[in-house]
């Protein structure tokens, strides 16, 4: 307030301050004074001061009157059987979250578990070849049954249309049948038909078959079990003669 | 030596409904004051009440000591409930200066207020608070007070907060506080003297 201290009280100085002179801690003794003795030279501003201060009387006697207002006791108790409700629910609810959480954890370990069991690599792959122990890999979203875009299906069809110029390459079997990771077991040897297809190293690889130089272009020839839906069961690596 | 607030909140918190009662009944009167202040409804008081601290046991950890007292938060959530009431029960926006409807006070039913049926007005176009004066006109006065003057009013004057705990309570600056509250008064006097409330022409330089 040293800024108010040095600007000389006026009516219009007065009215300004007027509703803080009787409240704490707002304004500094001199200008509180050099207020009051503004209103005692001025007529206006000393009936104002009264106006202020009867006010003040009747706003602190009003506050002394409702002083001992209250809820009634109802209130209190709603309030407290709310706080015990809460108190029994917050438990359960915790408890029914270390539950849920405990139950994801056991999935996630299943899960793993059973990653591990159906996906046994063995090591690293000799290279330049294909994995002469093919296994079981995980189910590839883009292989599906009857569908044309199977990169299985699809060079099982061009296998068979170019069968003459690719059976030369492919002679013997390299490996024993393998069942496919979504293959149903039960169906795997029985009832399906054996065809002999010529892969892409990738198309080979997407069927989870472990594969290195994936980006090598030439073809490898595999033996495919397929059923009655020509949904391809297990697969027959074939070995490849080299022709150079 | 008594528990602070916070030291009673934190004991909430775990679970303590002793402390819990103790903040209550420490913090439910200025509530419920405030609420019927503003409302002049005692049903809607006490459902104000009830849901402050409702919310207060519900969220408690949503008070953040370092903003301000918890009272100012309670009155914050006071005053949410209010106005979202406001906003849903028009009626309560602009009360009526002769608002007696079933449910609501009117200002000889108020709690405590006397009626010896004077006015405080003496002379002409002034104002003068007497001891004879009842408080039942004073009352009306400030129940007829817009919305955001009628709130600093019971706030500053009536609960006695400091302008920082009411800024803290209405979320706005300081200054606010002080320029509503001074208008609010300026309002008050300007209705108990029985003369329209008109804004002030700049005051006269002696």
């Amino acid at each position: 307030m040293s800024r108010d201290e040095k600007m000389p009280m006026d009516c219009a100085r007065f009215e300004e301050i007027l509703h803080d002179l009787d409240r704490r801690g707002i304004l500094d003794r001199a200008l509180r004074e050099s207020a009051l003795a503004h209103a005692e030279s001025c007529g206006r501003c000393a009936r104002l001061l009264l106006e202020a201060e009867s006010l003040d009387f009747g706003l602190r006697t009003l506050a002394a009157q409702d002083a001992s207002l209250e809820a009634p006791p109802r209130v209190e108790a709603a309030l407290l059987r709310e706080f015990r409700r809460k108190k029994i629910a917050t438990p359960f609810r915790t408890l029914s979250w270390r539950l849920a959480a405990l139950g994801a954890a056991a999935a996630v370990i299943l899960a793993l578990g059973l990653l591990i069991y159906y996906k046994p690599w063995r090591g690293p792959i000799p290279q330049g070849n294909i994995a002469r122990n093919p296994v079981v890999a995980q189910p590839q979203p883009g292989v599906a049954p009857n569908n044309s875009t199977n990169p299985v299906q699809a060079s099982a069809v061009s296998g068979s249309q170019g069968g003459s110029e690719n059976a030369e390459a492919a002679t013997a079997p390299a490996t024993d049948f393998v069942p496919l990771p979504y293959a149903d077991r039960s169906a795997t040897l029985e009832g399906g038909a054996v065809v002999r297809v010529v892969l892409s190293r990738q198309a080979l690889a997407s069927l989870g078959v472990p594969v290195v130089d994936v980006e090598n272009g030439s073809p490898v020839a595999a033996d495919l079990i397929v059923t009655e839906d020509g949904t391809p069961q297990a697969i027959r690596l074939v070995a490849q003669e080299n022709t150079d | 030596m008594e528990p602070t607030d916070d030291g009673l909140l934190r004991r909430m918190i775990a679970g303590d409904e002793e402390a819990f009662a103790l903040l209550y009944r420490r913090k439910h009167p200025a509530i419920y004051r405030f609420a019927l202040r503003m409302t002049r409804n005692v049903a809607m008081a006490e459902d104000v009440t009830q849901e402050v601290f409702m919310a207060l046991i519900r969220d408690a950890k949503r008070f953040d000591p370092t903003r301000g007292t918890l009272g100012g938060f309670l009155f914050g959530i006071a005053r949410n409930h209010l106005r979202k009431r406001w906003e849903l029960e028009r009626r309560f926006t602009h009360l009526a200066e002769d608002a007696d409807e079933s449910g609501t006070l009117s200002s000889a039913e108020a709690p405590a207020a006397s009626s010896n049926g004077s006015h405080g007005q003496t002379t002409a176009g002034h104002f003068e608070f007497t001891a004879i004066e009842n408080t039942a006109r004073l009352r009306q006065a400030i129940s007829t007070l817009p919305e955001n003057y009628r709130e600093i009013v019971v706030l500053c004057e009536l609960e006695e907060m400091s302008y920082e705990e009411a800024a803290s309570a209405l979320g706005c600056p300081v200054g606010t506080v002080r320029s509503r509250l001074h208008r609010a008064r300026a309002i008050l006097l300007e209705k108990l003297r029985g003369v329209p409330p008109v804004r002030r022409s700049p005051a006269v330089t002696q």
